[in-house]
């Protein structure tokens, strides 16, 4: 579904994605870990073109999106993009923050988008805030709000920042169950994150990137219990 | 004898009159059109295309860079007639020199409120699909003109005053007015105090107004967060009126 072929990206002189080459197919949950700095949201973001890729390609659905005749917008349209700081439109209401695109861009009407809008919110546990301002809500319920708003464009593939990395501990868990939901619904999705936890669980694929370079890649089991690559294992000595 | 002077100045009084609203008009005139004419021009120093960027920016810095009287006269004397080839009056001359120089001022008040705005907010409307210009219009610009409601107000009360400057034109303002009786009398203290006293009144409900705007835009986007808890309340006892 996304084909990632020999993936680099500079910003100046400093050479951050250093040749990346990765499959993803539909439906599989890929999680990606590696140390700070290492280039993880650099490799998301080069899925969408927040960044504009410096060398190869990625294809999606067949079409490559980094060639100049590829509408950028349509590519975007069918990847949504949740951020570890939420990036809700703060003088919006929630309803609003839901719709504003798909009735600006996939030309829905009003009716039907707020009807889709609700039925998310009910997806996401927030039924009773569509009409709250998004500096009424918590942190949890505003990364809820932010899935909603992406899911609201029906893409085929989502890709999490660390969506949880700027979440007091106890409501990590709310937006994680978000999460495992559309997971278990068949989402494709790339999720950037430091909770092991839900990558043991809920990951079909493993990647491990560490100074642009992606060292390993594995089911779960293999990657926590057996790491082969001495990096990986100073990675996890470190952090668990 | 003073006394009598200020009876001098009220026999004046329309001519007073008329020129707080010649004053009125050109500031209104200046400002509205220095706005949407500084919209385009902040927008344009953001471009990162260069032949949108540079003339926006040699824009602001002439206008900027040189007095606004020697831009009123250059646009009254030599523009407009080499343009039309005859004078089109104080009004349209001295207008355009305010609203071209209220532009270049306006130009970085909304490119600096622009570039306050988070990234990850034209990163969001992006990648849910939005063109930069539908982002800019929907998600960047409704959050960026709040921060710029202050420095705007600033810059309406800083063109009040700097429209007296088109009385070298022979325009017939507020402070015309009060140069006429001064000719008229040949006294200066009580006809040019009596124009500061009228510039201060006007700057201060002029003040007045922009404070009462700020208030209302500021912190909060919740509308009037006091009534929606009330009507919550109301409500909650009177049932669900959804
Ligand atoms: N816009 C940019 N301009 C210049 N350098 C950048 C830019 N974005 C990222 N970098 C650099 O690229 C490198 C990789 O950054 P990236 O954000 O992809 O890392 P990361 O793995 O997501 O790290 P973290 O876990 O801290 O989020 C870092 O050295 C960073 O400083
Ligand atoms: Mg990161």
């Amino acid at each position: 579904m996304i084909s990632v072929r020999n993936l680099h990206k500079s910003f100046g002189d400093l050479h951050v994605l250093r040749g990346i080459d990765y499959e993803i197919k539909e439906k599989e949950v890929i999680c990606v870990i590696g140390p700070s700095g290492s280039g993880k949201s650099t490799f998301l973001r080069c899925m969408n073109l927040l960044e504009d890729i410096t060398k190869g390609e990625v294809v999606i659905d067949g079409v490559k999106i980094n060639d100049p005749k590829t509408n950028i917008n349509d590519i975007r349209r069918e990847v949504g993009m949740v951020f570890q700081q939420f990036n809700l439109f703060p003088h919006m209401r929630v309803l609003d923050n839901i719709t504003v695109s798909p009735i600006q861009i996939r030309k829905m009407n009003k009716k039907e988008a707020e009807e889709l809008a609700h039925q998310l919110l009910k997806k996401v546990g927030l039924s009773d805030k569509a009409n709250a301002y998004p500096e009424q809500l918590s942190g949890g319920q505003m990364q809820r709000v932010a899935i909603a708003r992406a899911l609201a464009m029906k893409p085929k593939i989502m890709l999490f920042d660390e969506p949880t990395s700027a979440l007091d501990p106890e409501m990590v868990k709310e937006v994680l169950d978000v999460m495992k939901q559309l997971a278990v619904e068949g989402m494709t999705m790339v999720v950037v994150t430091h909770e092991m936890g839900f990558a043991k669980e809920m990951g079909d694929r493993v990647l491990f990137l560490d100074q642009g370079i992606l060292i390993e890649e594995g089911s779960p089991s293999e990657i926590f219990s057996n790491p082969k690559n001495e990096r990986t294992k100073a990675f996890f000595s470190k952090i668990l | 004898m003073r006394v009598d002077m200020f009876e001098n100045i009220w026999s004046y009084r329309e001519l007073f009159i008329r020129g707080i609203w010649v004053t009125l008009a050109l500031t209104a005139v200046g400002y509205i059109g220095g706005f949407i004419l500084g919209l385009f021009v902040g927008l344009g120093k953001l471009s990162k295309r260069k032949w949108i960027y540079y003339p926006a920016k040699y824009y602001v810095d002439f206008f900027r860079g040189t007095p606004l009287l020697v831009q009123i006269l250059l646009i009254h004397t030599a523009l407009i007639p080499s343009l039309f080839g005859h004078s089109l009056g104080f009004f349209v001359s001295g207008s355009v020199a305010l609203m071209l120089n209220s532009a270049a001022y306006n130009a970085e008040i909304i490119r600096a409120g622009i570039q306050s705005i988070d990234k990850g907010q034209m990163e969001a409307a992006r990648s849910l699909g939005m063109p930069h210009n539908t982002a800019m219009k929907l998600i960047i610009l409704p959050q960026a003109f709040r921060r710029m409601i202050p420095p705007l107000g600033n810059e309406l009360i800083a063109l009040l005053k700097d429209s007296s400057l088109v009385t070298v034109i022979a325009a017939s303002d507020l402070l015309y007015a009060g140069k006429v009786v001064a000719g008229a009398y040949s006294r200066f203290w009580e006809p040019y105090l009596t124009v500061a006293i009228l510039y201060l009144i006007l700057t201060f409900i002029f003040g007045k107004i922009i404070n009462m705007i700020e208030k209302r835009f500021s912190n909060s986007y919740v509308p009037s967060s006091r009534k929606s808890i009330s009507s919550d309340r109301r409500s909650r006892t009177g049932g669900d009126k959804r």
